[in-house]
């Protein structure tokens, strides 16, 4: 892959890459996260720390030698926080009615 | 230290100066009305010559809220919010919560806005949108506000931009830790006798150096803040509830009771305010009325922080009765992790969380951001001008909103204290901002030199500095006597502020020309 290619690349991942996995993963936390003593703890960590998650995200893909790394941590996390999101609309389609994530952490 | 390998070194500083250029000019509006929303209280208390130091919720509310109530249709008894306006007059919002035509979740209802007396003086029907807005009282106040959060931009675009700006600044923030070499050393370094270059980026250094935790806690809660409602309820709403915002506040905010629809009249409001007063030391910023009259009716009381503290101050009480419940957490029914990392965002964003003193650091702190952020932008363009790349339209846009911004915001000051007496502020402030500032454009355009623009943007925003506390006198606010018996010395600090600052400026001007010319080596004829 040319210096050019790779530059782009990473400009991705760093660029609309971050934006979108760190949207991702802010929906998919919701659902692993434990609800704390208040119940609330998935619902609101991941508002709290969005933009924690996107600037790790940012400086990972600009300083990371590898970008194989880069992709895989990327898409790594984009693929499981997808797919709970994914799974939990899967499950509430076949159950009808939405469940709250807070009260099934609880 | 932090070592970075020389290729990762360069390229930070590559996305150091990029990230402050390609928003630099608009963060640096965020940042500098930032600063001075620290005090927004304070300027509207100046700006509008309030003397009233009691809370409204010290004063006898019951009979007027209950008779509110009472006049208010049944369908807005969900929800009654109270809170100070003005010269800490009460305003009062029943509503209930309904999704609008475009499926967002509003708050529609009954706005009273009560005078001294416990009057209506204006009762206006709509969404929360279309009901609060700046009075004529502290329209300046608000238009620092609207434009620190959301460059009057129409929502949800201006909280995304600022959002944007917000992450930005975390960049420019992080990779300036980053790029420093001997972190330490350069805390300290100031060298007054190199070249100037050198010196303003020693300034900018030690100053960015200095507030980089400050920088980077405002730029993570600003971007919090600006994408919360934006973009992070809406998504963790459609992952956790299915989409359903109303559930999210519900869990998030609420304070779930088994439902009692049986209509039995409010508690006394007066015995909550003083038992709230009693048990926190402050009287509360905010009062809400779930289903007001109603037997399962509650009262939430949020109180500033303690001594000390940084978590606001919450108490529950039953909305029935106006028994004490229970001390509760701003957000969550007991104390948990994210409800406690949610509820210290606001008090770290505002630095109101110890009074004057740490409004005053954070003051200093946000003077120190608009000054690294003005130097950043003259460094970047000063390089690029040692490598013949001058980019001399830039450097005109950096002095027009670098200077000419504060000097929009004093206009409009200036514009507010003669429009409030007359009752048009609401249009004469913003309009008098927009005026000052397409002067400012159209001097960047015209004038022949940058320097020439500088000194004469500055020189205006100085005047207008020394010449506030006189119109504030003259346009009939309340002078340092009356503000001081009023237990108002707000007032007065404020004008000497002014001044001095004013003053300062006006001195470094013609201090500044008179050394250069002390300098420069007078021409005899024979040469």
């Amino acid at each position: 892959m040319s210096p050019r290619m790779r530059g782009w690349i990473r400009i991705g991942f760093a660029g609309p890459g971050a934006v979108i996995v760190a949207l991702v993963v802010m929906a998919g936390m919701a659902l692993w996260l434990p609800g704390g003593a208040a119940g609330i703890d998935n619902l609101v960590l991941p508002l709290v720390l969005v933009p924690l998650i996107w600037a790790a995200l940012f400086f990972h893909a600009c300083l990371d030698s590898r970008l194989g790394r880069i992709a895989l941590v990327a898409i790594g996390l984009f693929v499981v926080h997808a797919g709970l999101v994914a799974n939990k609309f899967l499950d509430t389609k076949s159950h009808g009615q939405p469940a709250a994530a807070g009260e099934a952490r609880r | 230290m932090i070592h970075l390998q020389k290729e990762d070194t360069k390229l930070m500083v590559a996305v150091h100066g990029w990230s402050g250029i390609i928003l630099g000019l608009l963060l640096y509006a965020v940042v500098v009305t930032g600063m001075v929303a620290v005090f927004a209280e304070e300027i509207g208390i100046w700006s509008a010559g309030h003397v009233e130091t009691s809370s409204a919720f010290e004063r006898p509310i019951d009979a007027t809220v209950r008779e509110l109530g009472r006049r208010t249709p049944a369908r807005y008894h969900e929800g009654a919010d109270l809170f100070e306006i003005g010269d800490h007059d009460l305003g009062v919002f029943f509503h209930r919560h309904e999704t609008d035509a475009d499926g967002d979740l509003v708050a529609r209802g009954i706005y009273y806005q009560l005078d001294r007396d416990g009057r209506i003086a204006s009762e206006r029907h709509g969404t929360g949108e279309e009901v609060f807005g700046p009075r004529n009282d502290d329209a300046l106040s608000s238009f620092l506000v609207d434009t620190h959060v959301r460059l009057h931009v129409p929502d949800p675009w201006g909280l995304i931009l600022t959002g944007i700006l917000g992450l930005a600044m975390l960049v420019a923030a992080i990779s300036g830790l980053l790029i420093h070499r001997h972190l330490f050393k350069d805390i300290f370094t100031l060298r007054r006798k190199a070249n100037p270059v050198l010196v303003d980026r020693d300034r900018h250094s030690v100053a960015g150096t200095w507030s980089l935790p400050f920088a980077f806690l405002l730029a993570f809660t600003g971007s919090f803040f600006s994408f919360f409602g934006t973009i992070g309820v809406p998504i963790v709403a459609m992952a956790a509830f299915g989409g359903d915002v109303q559930a999210l506040n519900d869990a998030v905010f609420g304070n779930p009771a088994k439902p009692d629809t049986r209509i039995v009249g409010i508690g006394n409001l007066d015995r909550i305010a003083a038992d709230s007063i009693r048990r926190t030391g402050e009287a509360p910023t905010f009062v809400t009325i779930e289903n007001f009259g109603r037997a399962d009716s509650q009262v939430t009381s949020f109180h500033p922080p303690r001594e000390r503290g940084l978590e606001p101050q919450t108490l529950l009480y039953s909305g029935a009765t106006g028994a004490f419940e229970r001390v509760k957490p701003s957000i969550g029914t007991r104390p948990s992790a994210g409800g406690t990392l949610a509820a210290v965002m606001a008090p770290i964003h505002f630095g109101n969380f110890a009074g004057i003193v740490s409004k005053a650091v954070w003051f200093g702190l946000g003077f120190a951001m608009c000054y690294v952020t003005l130097t950043g932008l003259r460094l970047w363009l000063a390089r690029r001008r040692e490598g013949s790349r001058s980019l001399g339209w830039l450097e005109r846009a950096v002095t027009v909103v670098g200077f000419g911004l504060p000097l929009a915001l004093l206009v409009s000051a200036a514009a507010f204290l003669i429009a409030m007496p007359l009752g048009s502020a609401v249009f004469w402030t913003p309009a008098a901002f927009v005026g000052a500032a397409l002067l400012a454009v159209l001097g960047g355009v015209v004038l022949r030199s940058n320097a020439l623009l500088d000194a004469i943007v500055q020189s205006a925003s100085a005047a207008i500095m020394i010449a506030l506390p006189i119109l504030r006198l003259a346009t009939g606010g309340p002078g340092w006597a009356r503000a001081i018996d009023a237990g108002q010395p707000v007032i007065v600090a404020l004008d000497i502020a002014f001044v001095l600052a004013g003053g300062w400026m006006l001195w470094r001007l013609h201090g500044d020309r008179l050394r250069r010319e002390a300098a420069a080596p007078a021409l005899q004829p024979a040469e």
